[in-house]
């Protein structure tokens, strides 16, 4: 720890801190623009001058790029380092267009805040101003590069922090400009981290252009529901309307960055479709009417048949509180306890890492800070894909990661990629042949190393497996953690609320003695593996009942339809697949939208009492009111820490904090899985999320199709020579999802013996994470 | 004592003095609403929207008199045409609830909402003082003849990129000269 005084006061920081940072744990804002606090500095702009009276270099300084030292005095009001600064700020000025009425940036601008900080303020340059041409950067940002402070803060986010390729530094002298060598979309999956990067307006979000200010919108600290890695998000709306999302700040999760799903794809919330108002057998009613009805029938359906004729099916989107109440539900019903989700393998391998893992879970943080990283069926980009950053930053700093993967996995840094069957990676995890020994050398000498495990890919035998290669690798003086990838937003949460011995939804269907079924956000026809026997069997229930926000195919099929909020209009919390609670905050009341941005129109003349179309309401507040008694998030949390002990941390948290573990618990005793025979003549099939488009929440984010991709099978070149198949080729995939006719692209880094499919909204049927299963291929018969 | 009679005295006739002395004046008062007033020039009152010398709107919905107005009596929508001009889709200011300080006119960074001195805008429904943008865009450009806010910023909306008075022609990105 150094010990040095700025503006007479003392501070004691640790070695290797910059003045700047030192000066800022004082609460002294030295003005500045090229620092972020996760780029680190280069010392572009020069507004950050302050003057060091003592010290090895005295002087004017740029208080970014000196480290602090012992008996360090530095001042910051001084007249000197304040004039230069002035002097900075209209320098930066010179070329600036003065465009702030009309740009996005306006109000929440580093530029703005700093000039008016440095105290420049009447132009006096009467000399031109230099312009630069704009690009076409695609349907999510949009560029003025007048604007332009040339900071560089773009391309070390882009490039260097991201890993995007198709971005950069162009120009010499003042030409200088970022962007793309042609116009187009920007390919990275981080792009729109340029928007909140970039200290002026030069890159703003094409998709909020020109909706809202800044100070006028509705915030809230929440949580990203698209995936597993739960990453702070703040979103933003006005006249009841989600307008946008930035990122949000979590040092153990996401740092400050979000990827372009969970920023872009945001408008679930206000699909045209999204159902906002309670039916009964076709009939519009009351939400209390609808409440009241779907009680009496399940408690006369209980009396009159037992306990398993209702069943209640919760999920991994659902908030931690939902799904508890659920299970309050169930018992206030007398009914058996709920299935959580729709996926039973889904559900087994996060009940793997909820409690076998529970007590060698690594952070999303560890991994950015460890130097050998070894991911086991993961491919970060389509699962989790702030994963694929946390990965990079490992590579960055001189460390190795390797990826044990069927699919030919795309990351955005140089690693090492071991195209493995699923079998071939069972072997691997379960076997010792030689390549293991290789892994296992290499994890041994890390100094931090991390694995990382796809819950999807390995199930709950792989995971195990990966369990006890990490209690292999971790000596006394240094652990080795596991980072585990689930797909839901709630998936650890949902398998730490439910008994590990419980049944899956097809062994409860079975026979006809469920007779009415309550579906809480799910929709288990896309959601679950067993989309069309299911489909079969709900048509033979008595009662459908399905509470949910999105219009899905379930709720089309409802005899009781509830609406309810998206959790950017609820409070509640998730547990993201490291085992952080993260709590959430209500952004917007739901209502209809009264933006419009039609020539023209305008908000309407009548004003009422209540907002049209606001019946919808939290789950777990209709849960509540089914349970007779509305009381507040914080009682109800209050019970679920004194029946869940390892949700201790429940009542403290806050949103916008970092979020408590749940507590570790013991690793159970499971029997041994044994790995299916594969039939002769036949492929492997793999079955991946698509990056855009999988999560059901993407699938009803319109703002991604830009993004979306079309559905076709991957195939090793040598299994299509051994198929005679060629690239282009419609062909067959028999399935267990069935027969699909798709055209057939072919990869040299894919598996051999595997046949890829992606699950989007192109090809909704196969369903990721079913465990091993073969297909057979052929040429398209009678379309073909 | 009779220091007091004296004052009494005059403090009772001194009243009708000064209304006999009145009685022969011309009359201040103006009969409203048959005859009206000549108001000073920068007499606050109805808000309008005024155009730039050019005819096209001033109004850029940058919301910055929405974000000065005390009262919050103004709100708007922001939309883009096609040439990127930014302009309002709709603006609203609810007059029942305008205090007419002139803070909004003060943030106009466009010169597009001034004050007129046009003060009757009393009535029996509150709705019919909602004005929307139809009522109070004008054609002309108020107490500014020469401002046009596209000409000053330079992102080519108007005029092409770099083709403002104060500005040079775009970069030659790909020059290498040094």
């Amino acid at each position: 720890m150094v010990t040095l005084t700025i503006d007479n006061q003392t501070v004691t920081v640790p070695a290797g801190t910059t003045v700047l940072e030192a000066a800022q744990k004082l609460g002294i804002v030295v003005p500045h623009l090229c620092y972020h606090k996760e780029l680190g500095a280069v010392g572009s702009c020069r507004m950050c001058a302050v003057m060091i009276h003592k010290g090895t270099l005295t002087g004017l300084k740029m208080s970014c790029l000196i480290a602090v030292e012992e008996g360090m005095v530095v001042t910051t009001t001084d007249e000197r380092s304040m004039a230069l600064r002035e002097q900075v700020g209209e320098w930066l000025m010179l070329n600036h267009p003065h465009d702030c009425p009309v740009c996005d940036e306006g109000g929440e601008c580093q530029l703005q805040e700093m000039t008016i900080a440095v105290g420049h303020g009447r132009r006096r340059y009467t000399g031109k101003k230099h312009t630069y041409p704009n690009q076409d950067l695609g349907p999510f940002i949009a560029q003025e590069m007048n604007r332009c402070i040339h900071c560089y803060r773009c391309a070390r986010t882009y490039k260097d922090y991201c890993g995007g390729r198709d971005f950069g530094v162009m120009g010499s002298r003042n030409r200088v400009t970022f962007g793309r060598f042609a116009d187009g979309m920007l390919q990275s999956d981080f792009s729109g981290n340029l928007i909140d990067f970039c200290p002026t307006g030069v890159f703003t979000d094409r998709t909020f252009r020109f909706t809202s200010r800044f100070w006028d919108l509705q915030e809230a600290d929440s949580v990203c529901s698209h995936c597993g890695v739960g990453c702070a998000v703040i979103p933003g709306g006005r006249l009841h309307q989600l307008q946008r999302v930035r990122s949000g700040t979590n040092a153990a999760v996401n740092g400050s960055f979000l990827c372009d799903r969970g920023r872009f794809g945001f408008d679930y919330g206000r699909h045209p479709e999204r159902p906002r108002r309670a039916r009964r057998d076709g009939q519009e009613v009351a939400v209390d009417v609808a409440l009241e009805a779907l009680m009496s029938d399940a408690r006369a359906l209980i009396d009159a048949e037992g306990p398993e004729a209702v069943l209640l099916l919760g999920s991994e989107r659902a908030s931690l509180e939902s799904n508890w109440l659920l299970q309050r539900l169930a018992k206030e019903l007398g009914c058996r306890v709920p299935v959580l989700s729709p996926h039973a393998r889904r559900h087994q391998a996060a009940q793997a890492v909820a409690f076998d893992l529970s007590h060698q879970l690594a952070s999303l943080a560890d991994v950015r800070t460890a130097d050998v990283a070894v991911v086991f069926g993961v491919d970060p980009l389509a699962e989790a894909p702030l994963l694929a950053l946390a990965l990079r930053q490992i590579v960055r700093q001189g460390g190795r990661v390797v990826v044990c993967d069927p699919r030919p996995v795309e990351l955005p840094f140089a690693f090492e990629h071991q195209p493995l069957s699923p079998l071939a990676l069972h072997e691997l995890l379960g076997g010792g042949d030689m390549d293991g020994k290789h892994l296992r050398d290499l994890l041994r000498q890390a100094k931090q190393p991390v694995l990382v495990a796809g819950a999807d890919l390995l199930g709950t035998a792989g995971l195990r497996h990966v369990h006890s290669l990490a209690q292999r690798i971790a000596t006394d003086d240094r652990a080795c953690p596991i980072y585990p990838v689930l797909a839901g937003a709630n998936s650890f949460g949902a398998a730490l609320l439910s008994l590990p011995e419980q049944d899956d939804l097809m062994t409860r269907l079975e026979g006809d003695h469920v007779r009415m079924m309550i579906c809480l956000e799910t929709d288990p026809l896309v959601e679950g593996p067993d989309g069309k026997p299911l489909g079969e069997r709900l048509a033979r229930l008595e009662k459908l009942v399905v509470f949910d926000y999105l219009p899905t195919a379930v709720a089309a099929r409802a005899d009781t339809f509830i609406p309810t909020c998206p959790p950017v209009e609820a409070s509640g919390t998730f547990i993201n697949s490291e085992g952080r609670l993260r709590r959430f905050e209500r952004v917007l009341a739901p209502g209809a939208s009264l933006a419009h941005k039609e020539d023209g129109a305008h908000p309407p003349r009548a004003f009422f009492l209540t907002q049209p179309d606001s019946e919808p309401l939290p789950a777990p507040r209709l849960l509540q009111r089914l349970l007779g008694g509305e009381t507040s998030l914080a009682q109800i949390q209050a019970e679920m820490v004194m029946d869940r002990p390892r949700l201790a941390a429940l009542p403290q948290l806050k949103a916008g904090e970092e979020g408590e573990r749940v507590a570790a618990t013991v690793a159970r005793a499971l029997p041994e899985e044994k790995l299916p025979e594969q039939p002769a003549g036949t492929l492997q099939l793999v079955v991946s999320p698509a990056r855009y488009g999988s999560d059901l929440l993407s699938r009803y984010a319109r703002q991604l199709t830009p993004r979306l991709t079309t559905a076709c099978v991957y195939l090793h070149p040598e299994d299509a020579e051994r198929h005679g198949v060629q690239e282009g080729d419609r062909v067959d995939l028999d399935t267990r999802f069935g027969r699909f006719t798709l055209p057939l692209a072919l990869s040299e880094t894919l598996a051999r013996g595997c046949a890829l499919v992606e699950n989007s909204a192109a090809l909704p049927e196969p369903i990721p994470g079913s465990g091993i299963s073969f297909c057979r291929i052929g040429r398209g018969g009678a379309n073909g | 004592m009779s220091r007091h009679v004296f004052r009494d005295i005059r403090g009772t006739l001194q009243p009708f003095w000064v209304t006999l002395r009145n009685l022969f004046r011309k009359p201040v008062t103006v009969q409203y609403p048959e005859q009206k007033q000549q108001l000073p020039e920068r007499y606050r009152a109805r808000l309008i929207l005024t155009r730039d010398p050019d005819g096209g709107e001033r109004c850029v919905a940058c919301h910055l008199c929405s974000a000065a107005c005390p009262v919050d009596c103004i709100s708007m929508q922001a939309t883009e045409a096609a040439d990127g001009r930014r302009y309002a889709a709709w603006f609203r200011i609810n007059f029942t609830r305008c205090i007419f300080c002139g803070l909004c006119t003060e943030a106009c960074p466009t010169k597009a909402i001034q004050v007129t001195a046009d003060f009757e805008l009393a009535g029996r429904d509150p709705l019919k003082l909602v004005y929307e943008k139809v009522d109070l865009l004008v054609d002309h450009c108020g107490n500014d003849n020469s401002y046009n806010f596209y000409h000053q910023t330079g992102i080519g909306v108007t005029a092409p990129r770099g083709e403002n008075p104060q500005e040079t022609k775009p970069m030659d990105v790909k020059d290498l000269m040094p």
